[in-house]
């Protein structure tokens, strides 16, 4: 055995509660698997407050529609990162789309991703944009004017034909998009739903609590971008767009923390056989990261938060403050979600006597530095996108640097 | 389909062009990449090289049963004919190359027969486990099992053997002359297996009530009238019987 990895595990051994199996000391799926599932749900939740604007017709949030499709788009293509860190051999993830394998979950991600991917998102985003484009690369100048130009693929067709056909195009492509956002981030609940052998994870209600979870983190940072970015740009921040979408915050959190609710309140009444070492884990593994980060900071409190607003009048600048604040503390709940499944999981013995431990590197390819580039890589593209897709102003052309 | 063709705009033909192009590059790929990529041969073979590598530590017990025949012997039919020399000898590959000057240590203390024989909840009914601290304390366990064929010298006689704090506790309390034997119905298959036969405890009323009702002629007991005393309840519901309350 290599003598680092001895060191590590009799380090582990150290801190091991009860008995478990020798293959459960170490905690596999480490900190970038937690983030995959985080970062996809806020694919799927920005691409929902998205799709509210052209299925729904919600006017109010008419301004951070196509900030959201951009949000979508940088976390989908950085969404599948941590996967390929985590297993190596990132070239020979191209095989998954050569060599279908349908009876694997994990298998039919590729596809499932291709197609959220390449036949919604970047559909949508180029059929929204493609006016505009042709505007921009016809006043712009070098470079942005043959970037644009290569991706209107050289059309110059902004007839009202071809414009009305492009609303209708992105109208279809959003009511396919929305099942497929969902099955997007369904099916990673799927993933952790269907380990039968786990009884932290195999639960129906997987999948769903996933994809509310996913909603309101989405929610949450198209609300945290928009507060940033308008002033930044020195433009006002529109009250009614952020009312309404902190309305939707508001129900998205409802829903969600009643199915966890429901999902905790079943376990406990189902009471398997593996409730007793489930709540040896709750208490003293994930008690911090579960009730006081989740529950209590990333649910109680924003939805405390915004009881409050709704009751009381409260006047502009605080609203902005509150709202802030909570989009910041369900960030943080999010995540702590994601946490407590997936480390949670792995942290009790299969032999439900013992608990292990996850310690978690600093520097290695699975460690905490790494997730933090793969976490802070989907800004950079947004910001990039933002220069590509400007999304202020819908209809005037864009002519000078932003 | 010609009716339907002129009425799509001209760009979404460059979009479909986009696509086709797309799927040409994946099939392209896809026919020239060589199989031979894909082998694993040239995995394997590495794998295989580096297991050869390393160093062999362990010689296994037909090694051991060359010289030492006897304590083989004696081991291949008691209990611990399942475990390798090895397991408590330690690795002995250098042992059989130079058995003059390499020995392979022998576990003479109490630390390590407990890695396995230590209570654990987890451990199979009917393992053989017991509590290093009260077990015999400061024995060394081969003072009493020899390693190669255990079994436990004799079985306990007393209850105290295996029930050591009931019996502590029965010791300082008003029932310290009574027998274990007295509340208890021990069948002698107990101490052979005391997990699957289990004795008995007393489940009535009545059966307190012999020493401790007011009828009893048993003298210097405390005396209840068991009628009123207590109602429905049973005794040890109130009372623990290893330890009960004196006045």
């Amino acid at each position: 055995m290599i003598p680092q990895m001895t060191d590590k595990l009799a380090e582990l051994l150290k801190q091991v509660m009860g008995y478990i199996y020798p293959n459960e000391i170490e905690i596999h799926w480490s900190i970038l698997i937690v983030v995959y599932p985080y970062l996809t749900g806020l694919v799927a939740g920005a691409f929902i407050l998205a799709s509210l604007v052209k299925v729904f017709n919600v006017k109010e949030v008419q301004p951070t529609y196509k900030l959201s499709l951009l949000t979508a788009l940088a976390f989908l293509i950085v969404a599948p990162l941590p996967l390929l860190l985590h297993l190596g051999h990132p070239t020979r993830a191209y095989e998954i789309y050569l060599t279908p394998n349908l009876h694997s979950a994990m298998a039919m991600f590729g596809f499932v991703y291709a197609w959220y991917l390449m036949l919604v998102l970047l559909l949508e985003i180029w059929f929204v944009y493609r006016q505009e484009l042709v505007l921009w690369s016809e006043q712009e100048k070098f470079p942005m004017k043959w970037i644009h130009k290569i991706i209107t693929l050289f059309s110059k067709d902004v007839s009202q034909r071809a414009v009305d056909f492009d609303r209708k195009v992105v109208k279809a492509i959003t009511i396919i998009g929305i099942p497929s956002a969902f099955l997007l981030h369904g099916y990673v609940g799927f993933i952790f739903g269907s380990v039968k052998a786990n009884p932290w994870w195999s639960s129906v209600l997987m999948p769903i609590v996933f994809l509310f979870s996913a909603i309101v983190s989405g929610i949450a940072l198209v609300i945290l971008l928009y507060m940033i970015i308008i002033p930044f740009r020195g433009e006002k921040i529109d009250m009614s767009c952020l009312d309404k979408m902190a309305s939707f915050l508001f129900y998205a959190v409802i829903v969600d923390f009643s199915l966890e609710l429901l999902d905790f309140i079943h376990r406990l009444y189902e009471s398997e056989e593996s409730i007793k070492i489930l709540t040896e884990l709750v208490i003293n593994k994930l008690f911090v990261s579960l009730f006081i980060i989740q529950v209590l900071l990333g649910m109680i409190l924003p939805l405390g938060i915004m009881v409050l607003i709704k009751l009381f009048k409260f006047d502009q600048e605080l609203r902005k403050l509150l709202y802030f604040v909570s989009v910041i503390l369900i960030q943080l709940g999010i995540f702590s979600t994601r946490w407590n499944v997936v480390i949670g999981g792995q942290m009790f013995s299969k032999s439900f006597r013992g608990l292990t431990t996850y310690k978690m590197e600093l520097m290695g390819i699975e460690g905490l530095i790494t997730a933090l580039v793969v976490l802070v890589l989907p800004f950079l593209i947004l910001a990039l996108l933002l220069k590509i897709f400007p999304p202020w102003g819908i209809k005037e052309p864009r002519l000078e640097k932003a | 389909m010609k009716n339907l063709l002129p009425k799509l705009p001209e760009h979404i033909f460059r979009l479909f062009l986009v696509f086709l192009v797309f799927l040409g590059v994946i099939l392209l790929v896809r026919f020239f990449i060589p199989n031979s990529f894909r082998e694993h041969k040239v995995q394997i073979a590495s794998t295989v090289e580096r297991e050869k590598a390393r160093e062999i530590k362990f010689a296994g017990t037909s090694a051991c049963a060359v010289c030492h025949e006897e304590q083989y012997n004696i081991k291949k039919n008691g209990y611990h004919k399942n475990l390798s020399c090895e397991t408590c000898h330690g690795p002995a590959q250098g042992h059989t190359e130079n058995p003059t000057e390499i020995k392979p240590p022998a576990p003479r203390d109490r630390k390590f027969c407990p890695v396995c024989h230590a209570y654990n909840a987890s451990r199979p009914i009917g393992f053989p486990q017991i509590n290093p601290v009260a077990h015999n304390p400061l024995q060394p366990c081969i003072t009493c099992h020899e390693p190669h064929d255990p079994k436990p010298p004799e079985t306990p006689r007393e209850c105290k053997a295996c029930h050591g704090e009931f019996e502590r506790t029965k010791e300082v309390s008003p029932h310290v002359l009574l027998k274990c034997t007295t509340c208890h119905v021990t069948p002698a298959l107990h101490k052979v297996t005391p997990w699957s036969v289990r004795p008995s405890k007393p489940t009535t009323r009545e059966f307190c009530g012999r020493c401790h009702g007011q009828e009893s002629t048993v003298a210097k007991t405390a005396k209840v009238d068991m009628a009123s005393h207590g109602e429905k309840y049973v005794c040890w519901q109130c009372h623990y019987p290893h330890a009960p309350e004196v006045r």
